[in-house]
Parts: structure tokens; sequence; C-alpha cells
């Protein structure tokens, strides 16, 4: 008693102090909470028995959503841990594809282990760089952790965007499915509260499998193996045979001619490195295999008992001969030395080993240098074999050690409770990297690299449950909750080190000598050194009272405050209320009726504050040290002395920058009918996020490409639905339940910066009532064949597209204000980068032991831009700039897309009739994927009469990406990035077949 | 319970005054404003700022030379479309350099630094009492010259430009564009009034700057910074610019009456073009320059006229972006005995100091060649050679070109023939002769002529061409085309349509309407 006096007094005095007035406050501890979902149907019963003997470490849970709240969540959001777990993922976002109505889930490339991107309720920025795709991921919560992504400031030293520094591993590969009990994915505020700014674009919520107290042995293993796709494979003569047509029509001599600049590699047709077989792909493409092996142990007393699980899982990629490595072990131990305190720690600890692409890009990117790229790699295999085997003289390891752990202190004194959390989650990367001369114009390359991320919180929360009588009850949590994150790498690299043989950037080490610590392999003068650190903390109170009426009504009303260091001080705090209500209508006055068999209607408003990631916007007006220019990014300094300027390509921060934040509202109802038969979720919400931070064009004049201004405000709204319904109830021999789960999210700008209507940025248009992520297109209707086709406008000029005059061989671009000028006002937005509808459709079959089930995955109202075509029919720019946008890939050798669709327009006209930004390249990229098809036999029965002990033993066989159904003309169009500009770097996601065993014993 | 309370209130204190410290993080990426103007290595910091942003103003996307060199020069591209469409006066063709070039931003950082120092240096003057009164007059002429340097480069390219001479930090009006004139009579007053106070070197007890520059020796700050006659010689171009040739004479004598007290030397050919010549790291021959120096890592891949005109042999590059054609370069080095290019009449190179592989497709211009610590390594293309604004020789010859429209034709001829000491002295053959050829009408054509020819062959890569083009033709007015260029405003660039957009009170230049 003594204990919550004090702490109930503590937090009256903090809230005097830090003077946000009298809220109160609560933490973002998760709660382990054993809310069974009815909604999808197990696919065994095993566990069940089990969960009864399980200890209840809950009750020194806070109540949050255990009781008072399960009837105000969704009952939607639940995805099943058990079903996921025969999926051969290896980061948590292809586990979660398709399996949760309103998360969208983005896997851009099927190489194993990359970075892939989430969005729930679609997206609260326009998606142009790393920093909005950061700035948008949804909290994932493990056990109460909420784990740390990688901060995207390391990109600000990179000249090329694509990938950023270090392992670029997904952090999200940390995740065992199968020693997970439940996944939730939180979308509205009156769920996601708890998690506080961090939460704001959604929360998944992730909770382990509780300890048991008597032994339990579980084991789980799978073998799979990846197949690649057949590919269609060209050579230099049909590239020859390609470009020929253009110059045979434009050329000055009518047709192709010795004084035209044409590529070496392709001028001899005797070449047989080009000219001839084109089978690259035999060393490119191959099959891999997928492998996992999982153990586990629990044991202990009720008085303490412990978790233990080891496991490997392999992820092979069909292409390049990539993949990715999985070791995690994970404990827990849970203690109660007396009747009111117990003790939790817990220990995940990952290591992810990658083996990354070889693409001539994204090696280029990282060494930062172009050698000469006039002849591509060759198609053949014997040349491209020989280029492969140079990548043995060196190395390119990366490694990541993810390790989260957590120490939990619960004391429960009856009505009071108190819960005490002190976690860390960190997350390291290196990368080593060696290159020899062979693979860089005889200049060799070295590289380091090592980064952390990580974040150490500690969050307290005391609850007070107050049951007047079986009519009302009360419940009320303050909490506050400390989060200090640190972001920091080191960096270095060089060139032309003496050999292929010393491989390191060795540094004199006597400390004696002048050139100290200096290097001596690679020259002084060509090596780079970077290092750089950013921190954000945040600190947070909250207060939380919810009544309950008859289990019949609830509300709950929640207030926060919440200061980051990331804003600025005059503006450090937010202060935000929530309110959450809903009805048992069952409960209510259907408690007779057999048809309904569950109703409840439940609603949230609310608003929260969206912290800031960068921690330049909390300084105001600032100076910085870059004094770079296109192509040199990393000028050091000037005449070897560090400078300072103030931020004119980041942008003018200016003092008074404001907390955005979200206000979103969200009304939600889950039925069931007919004994449960059928059931429903379906969410109708509308979100807004307010006040965001925009680099608005403008202040040229005083050396600023941007102003940084608080006033964008981006709208999703939308429906999230799921429906489940029993077609042949398990009861029977063969039982068939289908359910369809899927998210319709419209986005639409509300508002700019200063009242503006619209906004260019880049080549991307902002409009006020248009969505972010539409595309800014040229509308293309065709090809002027001739000079006299162009039309004449009033003025007698002829028609000019940016004041460069038209003529044959140029596209025909719709003058849509009829100006006879095309330019930036002739062009429209139009199209969806992201889906407005996406969502999957599962079925499972039953039969006896028999399990049968077919997942299926789509995205409707997605579009896409081939920039891959563009590039293609583009080659005389591409290939003219020696760049990084003239590398071709070895897949450049691969045919995809329809080369018929594009007009033969004149490459080399200054109009750039091949630029991306039309309609010509814009395609229907909509699809639906066979994604799981999966075979399983309940061998429980039969073995349990050798194996009294055995609660579960089952095996399975699967196909997973059985095939593809889309319009798309190029590859998968699941394989573009956030910006729906398909580049064709995606690899190939494989169709994988595979064999897998779970047991509990 | 009072223990407790007591206690506890001990440790709320705490936890509330950790709460303040937590959320007060002072970033270690960026310098906020109160931790900007306070000591010594903080005015070091800015004032090279502004030479740094001038330098990244001329480097981005090769400006300087696509500007001065490749805009209706005599370099042709081979492949690179934006620079054909640059090289035919198609300056708003849809290229992202072409409209990179357009865009002026990168130049009003400059004035915008500057603008911020001249305001604020007096905080540091009044907290660091290291900080000297002749170190700020030092460094305030040197903001003040880059400030009109800024302006000048713009006025050059756009014509008219938005005047803006304070920060207004915080409040960023919209400004109209003022009238190229009154720009360039502010500028050529300041860099007269900065040069009057710069001194002819740093750091060896010059009256005017005495004592360690902020405690470096001479050798850190040769040539690196704007001295006495670099600010002379960029005020001779401003005025030659604007057709004041008078002026012209007075600056440009007071460079060539003092250089040596400047260090400085007329560069032999060797030295011009030698890999650690004069373009070469930081040397008091660079006039105005700003420095890449491979010694403090700033040596870049881009930014510098080799990583435009090398190829192979001389670097590992197939083909080079830009190159003179072999017709122009015979037709531009028509003279014998020169040092730079020399060929004979059965067609052999003896001078390949200016150009290698003159008889392949395309021959390479390999003037400028400082690649890495000048090296001939030809594997790596990291270049470290200055950009090199003016130099003695501009200098002279502007006199001569000054005293030759004024009608002083021999001392026209005098100041052209410096200049031809140093060039014009090989045999047929290449060898160094004791002797040059001197300027004579029979021989080198019109005295007018005679200067921008051999401007054009000494600056060549240097971007000076386009500008001397223009001065060229509003003295001679000969070509009726570039005649009506330069009236309509053909001479300039257009703004680049982010600018307009975002500034409502621009308008376009007339001709790019």
């Amino acid at each position: 008693m003594r204990f919550i006096a004090n702490i109930t007094f503590l937090g009256l005095l903090c809230s005097s102090t830090c003077s946000f007035g009298n809220a109160a406050r609560s933490a973002c501890v998760s709660d382990i909470s054993s809310f069974k979902m009815s909604f999808q149907q197990q696919t065994d019963s095993a566990e069940e028995d089990s969960a009864k003997l399980k200890v209840d470490t809950t009750r020194f849970q806070p109540k949050s959503k255990r009781t008072v709240f399960s009837a105000l969540e969704s009952k939607g959001n639940d995805v099943d841990p058990k079903k996921l777990a025969i999926f051969p993922a290896i980061t948590l976002q292809q586990y979660l594809k398709g399996e949760a109505a309103g998360l969208y889930v983005q896997e851009s490339s099927g190489e194993p282990g990359t970075v892939q991107n989430m969005f729930i309720r679609g997206t609260s920025q326009p998606l142009v760089s790393p920093r909005e795709q950061f700035a948008t991921q949804p909290l994932v919560v493990l056990d109460g952790i909420p784990l740390v992504g990688e901060h995207p400031f390391a990109y600000d030293i990179q000249q090329f965007k694509f990938d950023r520094i270090g392992p670029a591993t997904n952090s999200l590969s940390n995740i065992n499915m199968d020693n997970i009990e439940s996944v939730q994915i939180l979308k509205d505020l009156g769920a996601t509260s708890v998690y506080g700014p961090k939460g704001v674009n959604g929360v998944i919520l992730l909770t382990s499998k509780k300890n048991s107290t008597v032994r339990k042995i579980n084991f789980e293993s799978y073998i799979g193996l990846a197949q690649p796709s057949a590919v269609t494979t060209i050579n230099g003569k049909f590239e020859n045979d390609f470009r020929r047509q253009f110059y045979d029509k434009y050329t000055a001599n009518g047709s192709y001619s010795g004084v035209d600049s044409y590529p070496l590699y392709l001028s001899d047709s005797l070449n047989n490195d080009f000219y001839g077989p084109s089978n690259w792909n035999d060393s490119y493409y191959g099959n891999a295999l997928a492998y996992s092996v999982n153990a586990g142990i629990s044991g202990g007393s009720e008085r303490a008992n412990f978790r233990f699980g080891v496991g490997t899982t392999t992820s092979g990629g069909v292409g390049d001969n990539t993949g990715a490595d999985r070791y995690n072990t994970r404990f827990q131990i849970n203690m109660r030395p007396t009747d009111w305190m117990a003790f939790t720690a817990i220990i995940n600890a990952n290591r992810v080993d990658r083996q990354r692409n070889k693409n001539v890009r994204d090696r280029l990117s990282q060494v930062n240098y172009i050698p000469d790229l006039s002849s591509p790699i060759a198609p053949n295999n014997t040349k491209y074999s020989e280029y492969l085997a140079e990548f043995d003289k060196g190395f390119d390891d990366n490694r990541s050690n993810i390790v989260e752990g957590l120490v939990r202190l619960g004391i429960d004194l009856g009505k009071f409770k108190f819960n005490s959390t002190f976690g860390l989650d960190h997350n390291e990367g290196y990368r080593d990297i060696f290159f020899p001369r062979t693979l860089l114009q005889t200049t060799n390359y070295a590289s380091n690299y090592y980064g952390y991320s990580r974040r150490i919180f500690f969050d307290n929360t005391a609850t007070y449950d107050l049951k007047i009588n079986d009519v009302h009850s009360f419940n009320f949590v303050v909490g506050s909750s400390f989060q200090y994150d640190t972001y920091k790498y080191n960096y270095a690299y060089a060139y032309k080190g003496s050999n292929d043989f010393i491989k390191l950037n060795l540094l004199q080490s006597d400390p004696n000598r002048s050139d100290y610590l200096e290097p001596f392999v690679f020259k002084r003068e060509l090596v780079w050194k970077f290092l750089d650190k950013t921190r954000n903390n945040q600190i947070s109170f909250t207060g939380r009272a919810s009544y309950n009426y008859k289990d019949i009504y609830t509300f709950s009303a929640m207030l926060r405050a919440d200061g980051s260091s990331n804003q600025q001080p005059t503006n450090r705090w937010f202060y935000s209320p929530i309110f959450s209500g809903s009805w048992n209508m069952k409960k209510d006055f259907l408690e007779t009726n057999d048809f309904v068999s569950d109703l409840n209607l439940r609603a949230s408003v609310g608003r929260m504050g969206r912290a800031e990631q960068f921690d330049n916007y909390a300084q105001g007006p600032q100076y910085t040290a870059f004094i770079g220019f296109t192509g040199n990014l990393i000028a050091p300094g000037y005449n070897g002395f560090g400078t300072l300027t103030r931020p004119y390509n980041a942008g003018a921060i200016p003092y008074g920058l404001e907390w955005a934040y979200q206000d979103q509202l969200n009304v939600g109802v889950d039925v069931a009918f007919l004994k449960n038969r059928i059931r429903a979720s379906v969410d109708v919400y509308s979100k807004e996020d307010k006040n965001q931070l925009l680099g608005v064009p403008g202040a040229a004049e005083y050396g600023y490409n941007t102003i940084v201004r608080n006033g964008m405000s981006i709208a999703n709204s939308g429906i999230d639905a799921a429906i489940s319904v029993d077609i042949l109830p398990s009861t029977n021999k063969v039982s068939w339940t289908s359910s369809l789960n899927l998210n319709f999210n419209k986005n639409k700008l509300k508002a700019l910066p200063g009242g503006l209507s619209e906004l260019i940025i880049g080549d991307r248009l902002l409009k006020v009532g248009e969505s972010v992520d539409s595309y800014w297109l040229l509308k293309n209707e065709g090809i002027f064949n001739t000079d006299a086709e162009v039309p004449v406008g009033a003025n007698g000029q002829k028609m000019s597209y940016n004041a460069i005059t038209l003529k044959a061989g140029d596209p025909i671009w719709k003058d849509l204000n009829g100006d006879n000028m095309i330019n930036n006002s002739d062009r429209t937005l139009s199209g969806h980068a992201l889906p407005l509808v996406s969502g999957g459709f599962n079925n499972d079959f039953g039969y006896g032991n028999w399990t049968l089930s077919v997942n299926m995955y789509f995205n409707l109202g997605r579009d896409l831009i081939n920039q891959e075509m563009a590039n293609r029919f583009d080659f005389v720019n591409r290939e003219g700039l020696n760049n990084i946008n003239s590398v071709r890939e070895i897949t450049y050798w691969e045919k995809r897309g329809d080369y018929s669709k594009y007009p033969l327009y004149n490459p080399w006209s200054s109009s750039a009739p091949y630029q991306v930004n039309q309609d010509l390249f814009l395609e229907d990229g909509s699809f639906l994927k066979l994604r799981t098809l999966s075979l399983g036999y309940d061998l429980t029965k039969m073995m349990k009469k050798k194996m009294p002990k055995l609660e579960r033993f089952y095996v399975y066989g699967s196909v997973y990406n059985v095939f593809t159904l889309t319009k798309y003309t190029g590859q998968d169009p699941e394989l573009v990035s956030y910006t729906g500009y398909d580049t064709g770097y995606g690899m190939q996601i494989p169709r994988t077949y595979m064999l897998g065993v779970k047991m509990d014993f | 319970m009072k223990k407790i309370v007591l206690l506890s209130l001990i440790f709320f204190a705490l936890v509330t005054g950790g709460c303040k410290k937590a959320l007060d993080i002072n970033s270690t990426r960026v310098v906020n404003e109160e931790n900007s103007w306070n000591t010594m290595e903080d005015s070091r910091a800015k004032l090279l700022g502004v030479y740094g942003l001038t330098r990244a103003a001329l480097a981005d996307n090769n400006g300087h030379w696509i500007y001065g060199d490749v805009r209706m020069g005599n370099f042709d591209s081979p492949l690179r479309q934006d620079l054909k469409a640059i090289i035919k006066n198609d300056l708003k063709a849809s290229y992202p350099v072409v409209q990179e070039l357009s865009n002026w931003r990168r130049f009003y950082a400059i004035v915008n630094a500057a603008n911020i120092f001249l305001e604020r240096i007096n905080e540091v003057k009044a907290k660091d009492p290291r900080y000297t009164d002749n170190n700020m007059t030092v460094d305030v002429a040197q903001i003040r010259f880059l400030r009109a340097f800024a302006y000048f480069y713009m006025v050059r390219i756009w014509g008219d430009v938005p005047f803006i001479t304070s920060s207004r930090d915080g409040k960023f009006e919209n400004v109209k564009r003022a009238d190229k004139n009154a720009i360039l009579e502010f500028v050529q007053a300041e860099m007269v009034a900065a040069a009057e106070v710069l001194p002819y070197r740093y750091s060896v007890n010059d009256i005017q700057q005495p004592g360690q520059y902020y405690n470096e020796s001479e050798g850190r700050w040769n040539g690196t910074l704007v001295r006495k006659l670099s600010a002379y010689a960029v005020a001779a171009q401003v005025a030659a610019w604007q057709g004041k040739y008078a002026d012209v004479t007075v600056y440009t004598k007071i460079v060539l009456d003092n250089y040596s007290r400047a260090a400085m030397a007329y560069s032999p050919t060797d030295y011009l073009a030698g890999r650690r010549g004069l373009f070469f790291d930081k040397n008091n021959n660079q006039l105005f320059a700003f420095g890449f120096i491979f010694g403090h890592q700033d040596a870049t891949f881009v930014g510098n006229i080799e990583s435009l005109t090398l190829a192979e042999p001389i670097v590992n590059k197939n083909l080079p972006d830009i190159f003179v054609p072999k017709d122009s370069i015979l037709s531009i080095f028509k003279e014998a005995n020169d040092g730079r290019f020399n060929i004979d009449s059965t067609g052999i190179v003896h001078s390949q100091l200016y150009f290698t592989n003159f008889l392949g497709k395309y021959p390479i211009f390999s003037k400028i060649k400082c690649m890495q610590d000048g090296s001939s390594d030809p594997t790596f293309r990291i270049f470290s050679s200055a950009i090199l604004f003016t130099r003695l020789e501009d200098v002279t010859l502007l006199r001569a070109e000054a005293l030759a429209v004024l009608g002083e034709r021999q001392g026209a001829i005098d100041a052209l023939n410096i200049v031809r000491t140093f060039r014009y002295n090989v045999d047929n053959v290449g060898a160094t002769n004791s002797s040059y050829i001197p300027y004579s009408p029979e021989r080198s054509g019109n005295l007018i002529d005679a200067i921008f020819n051999e401007r054009n062959k000494e600056f060549m890569g240097e971007g000076y061409r386009w500008y001397d083009l223009v001065r060229y033709h509003k003295i001679v007015q000969r070509d009726a085309k570039f005649v009506q260029l330069i009236n309509s405003g053909g001479i300039y660039w257009p703004i680049a349509q982010s600018l307009i957009d975002q500034n409502p009170e621009l308008v376009q230049n007339s001709y790019w309407k």
C-alpha cells in the first residue's frame, strides 16, 4: 500500500512540476493479453488444452485491454500466428502480407532480408524519399518492447540513395513466428493510444508464447526449395535490331551509317560475347533452399518458470546467389517470489547474415565512383561467370545483431497494480567490403561500416480498479514512459589499395611514428571517414479512466502529454485526448436472439502527436558543414578547414515549428451470426494527419531549396472489413472456412503550408484535393509523323514543348489548356502508387485430419510507371551520360515488357519523347496472387498412442507464390518500391515448395 | 510515512530535472544560433563557408565550364544530348543539367551567407578578444568581394537578377529582378573597396594583414583567398563586361605593376599544361581560384573540366563528354611556333600540350589534367585542378583589349606580346627557342581579332569563351546574328521554371518566353 501511495503522490508532483496540467499518465506497456480471437479458425486445437496449464502472469499486467478494453477493440485485428508460422518468411512483413485488413505490405524485391515497407491505413506523407518511408512505418511492439527502426540520417552522405549504407538488412528479420502467441494489428487511436506518438502510424503487437509450468518441448522444422520462374533472354542482336529502327528512321542520312556514334559492343556482330548465346541466366538464376529448425523448452513451477527457444532459418533467393540466414535465441523467465510480486526477464537475440545481390548499380552507389559504363556485362555465360568469379577475390559481409531485452516488475495489491518495465532494443549492423581491382577498372575498394540503432526505455504504470457494484466498475491508469533513442554509425571507405591481397584498410599502429593511425595500404587522401550520431528522446505521461456499465457500455478517456527532443523548445510538449466507447448490443437487447450471436458497436476518436524524426528541426535556424554540390556531397571543407553555412540544400528551418498530429475517428462493428458461423468486423475510419512539416520550395533568392513549414495535412479515409464464414463448420467431417479481409483507402491532400493550393516538388505535384500518391503525367496521344502534322497556334507558332518546337518524330501530348504549348500545366494527376483496395482471401478446408488452405493476396486500383521500358527506349540519353542511370545490369539481357506498345519516337529530340512521366508508361498494376497452397495432416491422435505426452504433431506440404494474375506488362507488379516507379530492380519472388513438421510434447 | 514523502520528493525532483535535460539535446549534426558566432573559429568556418559555397556554385553540374566553354563554343559532344542542346543554345531543352544550370539558387546561397556574415561578425568581435580589428577588416573585405563576385557571375548568366544585400532571416520576401547595370555598378564599387583593404598575400606581414592569418602560415593560404590583385583583376573583368574600358586600364595597370609583390609570374606553356602545374593544388599564380586540394581530400570526380574532357588514353574512359573537333583545332591554332599546339605541313603534331590523340576520331583536350596528386595514373578519375577564374595572362590580355578599344594601339600590342613571349617560342618541331614571334598583322590578323583569338587559345577550357564572344561581338558588331542575340537578350540563360513557380515577382527573360 505504501508503494501505491508513493507512486500516486509522485505522479501528482511530477505533473505539477513539469507544468503540463493535471494530466495523468500511463505507459506503453504492452498487455500480454490473451484475448482469444474467435475470428480466424484454428488449424489445430491442441493449444487450447495446454492454455489451462499455463501460469497466468497476465494478472500482473495492468488491465488495460484485457478486460475493460477488449470490447473496445476490433475483432478483425488479429492474425493467427500459427497459420503464419508455416510460411517460409524471414521478415515480419512477409508473414503479415495480405493477412490483416488495413495493413498493406510492400515486398519490392524477392532478395531475402531486404527492407520492406508497411503502411497501415494509407500514407500520411508523400512518399518521395527514405525519410518519408521511415516516418510512415508502423510501430512494432514485441512483448512490450517498442522496436527501433533504422534511421535514414545516413542517406545524407550518400550520392546515390538506393540502399542505406551498412548491411541494409530488414530490422524486422528478428521475429520467429514459432515463438509468437498472438499478432494484433492496431489501427485506430483507441487501440494505439497507449503507444504514444511512435504508434501514430499504427501498431503491430506481437506477443510471445507464455511459459509453461510443466515441462514442454516444441519443435518445428521445414525445408523448401525455391524455384526461379523462366525468363526469356536476349542478346546483342536483339538490342541491335531494336536500336537500328531508330537510326534508320531518324539519323541524318536516313539510315544508320558509320558517322553515327554507335556503342562499340553492338558494332561488331561477330563478337561472340554479345552476339553469341545469351545464357547468363544459368549463372544468375538458380534453385535455392529455404529451411528452418526451431526448438523450445519450457518448464518450471507456479513460482518460477522459463521458456527457452533456439532456431535457425535460411532463406535463399533465386537470383544472384542471394540469401539470408538467421540464428535466433530467446529466453524468458518469470518469477513470483511473493504472492503479490512478479518479475519477468526476456532476452531475444538474433543474428542475421545476408548475402547481397551483385547489382552493378548497388555496387557503384556503394563505391561512389562511376567507371566507364559504355559496355554492359556480356550476356554470354562464360563471360558472366568470369565476371562473377572476380567477386570471390573480395568480400561483402553483411551482419546484423538484433537484441531485445526486457525486465519487468509487477506488483499486485488487489485493486492496485503497479508495473515497471525497463527494456532495450539494440540493433547493430556491420558491413565489410573489399572489391578487387578487376571489378572497378583496376581500382580496388575497401569499406567498413558499423552502426547501431538503440532504444532504451523505462515505463511505469499504476492501475486502480474500482468496482462499485455489479453494474458500475471503473479502472484508472496513470503512467510514464521514457524512451531514449540513439542512432550512430562509423563508416570509412578507401580506393586504390596497393594490391588485391591486402584487403583491409590498415592503419599505422606505432604510436611513435608521425603517421600514427594513418592508413598505409590505401592512400591517405583516398580514404574517407564518417562518424555520425543522432539522438531522440521522448518522455510521455498518460492518464486514463475507464468506466464499464454491466459489460454493456464501456467508455474510456485518455489524456497524454508527450515531449520530444526533436521538437523545438518552445513547442516541446503535446497534449492530446483520446476517447473510446463501445456498446455490446447483443448483451443489451439481443441476449435471447439465436440468429445474432454477437453484436458489438465501437467508436473511438482522438488526437495523437506525431514527433519529428530528425533532430535538426529542434534547433531552429542553424548551420551545417555541407558545402557539397551535385556529384560530390561530401566536400569535407575548404582549404582543409571545416566550414559552417546555413542548410541551403536541406532547407531553411525557422523558429516556431509545431508538432504535427493526427486526428482519427473510427467506428466499427463486430458481428457474428448463426452461432458464430458468420463473423464480420467492419471499421470505417477517417484519419487526418495535420500540421505536418513540408519543405516548401521557396526563398531561392536567399539560397535555400525549400523552407520547412508546418501545415501539410493529409487525410486517409476508408473501410477495413474482415468477413469469415464457416461454410461447412468444423463439427462436420468436411469443413470449409472462407475469410476475406480487405481495406479500401482513399488518400487526399487536405492542406499545404501557408494555404497554398498546389506545390511542385521535383517531378511531383502536390495538389489540395488530390491524393499524394498520384503521378503527374503528360497525356500521350501518338506521334507526329511529319513536321506538317504539328499544329500551328493562333500566334502563328508551331506547337512547342517547354519552348522547344515539336517536330516529326516527337510525341503528341494532349494540350489541356489549348495554348498550343505543352508544359507543366498540361500534366494531370493520375493513378495511385498505393492500392485503393488491398487484402487477402483465405480458404481453409478440413477433412478428418487433413487441412488444406488456399491463401490469395490482391491489390486493386494500383498503378505503376514502367520505368524499365522508358529506360530501354530512352537509350540515347541514358548512355550519353556516364552516370548511375547508364548502368545496365545483367538482367538487361532479359526480355521484359511489351515493345510493341510504344511508338518509335525520335530519341535524339530535345523534347525528351521517352520521358518517364507520361501516361504512355502508366499501367494498371493490380494483381491477384495465389500466395499459399498448403496441405497438412494432423498426426496427433495417431501418435498419441505411442507418445502419451504428445500434444501436437502436424506435418504439411506447401507451395508458395503459385501464380499471379495481372494486366501489367513488366515484371511481377509487386516488385516495385513505394514510389510506384518500376525500375526493374526487383528480384523475383520465387515459387517455393516446402515440407514441414510441427511438434509439441 | 513522512520519510517516504520526503524521499519521493527528492526522487521526483531529480526525475523532472532529468526530464528537461533529456529533451534538450544539442544536435551533433548541426550548430544552432546560440553556438554560432562566438569565437574566431566560428568566423573562420563562416568565412571559408562562403568560399566553399562559391566553389560549389561554380562546380555544380560542371556549370563554370558549361556556361563558359560549352555554350556556342569550340566544343562538341559525342553523346551527351544535354550538352549538345547547350552547344546549340537550346537552353530550354528538357534535360536535368540544362534545367539545373538555369537555376540561380546556389549563387544566392553565397549572397545569403555573405549577408549573414556581414550582419553577425560583430558578435565574434565582441566576444573573442583574439579576433583583431585587422582580421575583421580583411574578413569583411573578402566577404564583400565574394558577394559582389556572385552578383557579377549571375548578371553575366541571367542579366537582371533580384538584388538583395541583407539576410532578411526568417522573412524571405520575394524580390523582383533589378537592373543589371545598377548591380554591376555596385559590384565594381564593392570589389574596388575590397581591393583597397586586402593584402597582396596572407601571413607574410603585409602592411594590410600583419601577422599570421588565423594562426596559419603563408603556405596554407597561398592562392586560396582573395587578395588585393585578385580583386582588381576581377574588377577589370567587371568593367570590361560593362564596356568601361577606361576602368579596365586602371585596374589592370595596378595588377601588372604589382604582381611581383604578390609573388606571381607569367606561366610558361609547360607549366600551364603541367599535371602539377598552374592548375594543380594551390599557388600564388592562381590569381583568383577555388582549389580542390588533393592533400586536403578535396579532390572530386565531378566539378572540374577534366571530368568533361578527358578520356582514353589519358584516363580510362571510352569517350569524352566534350571535345574540340579537328577542324576547329586547325582553324584556331593557325599560327606556327605555338607551344600549345603545333602541327606541321605534313600533318605531324609536335606539341601535344593542349590536345592528345589528335589523329583519333575525338582529339582529347588535355591541357588541364590534374589527376589525383598530379600523377599520370589513368585508372582513377579523381581530379584536383582548381577552378581558376582569372590569372595574370587574363589581366594582360584584358589590358590589351582595353587599350585596343581605346585606340592605344602600341600599348595593346605590347600587352599582347607579353603573353606571346611565353607561347610563340617554339620552332616547327616543338623545341623551345630563346626568342618569340611577336604580333604582326600579317601573321595574326587585325589587332582586336588577334587579341580575342589569343584569348581563345590561351583560355580554352577555363570557362572564358562565351563571355569573350559576347564582348568581341559587342566591339566589332560584324556578325548580325550574334548582335541580334545580344540585343534580344538571347545571350542570357532562361530562368528555371521552378524559380518562377515559387516567386511570382519573377518574369522570364523575353528571349526565352
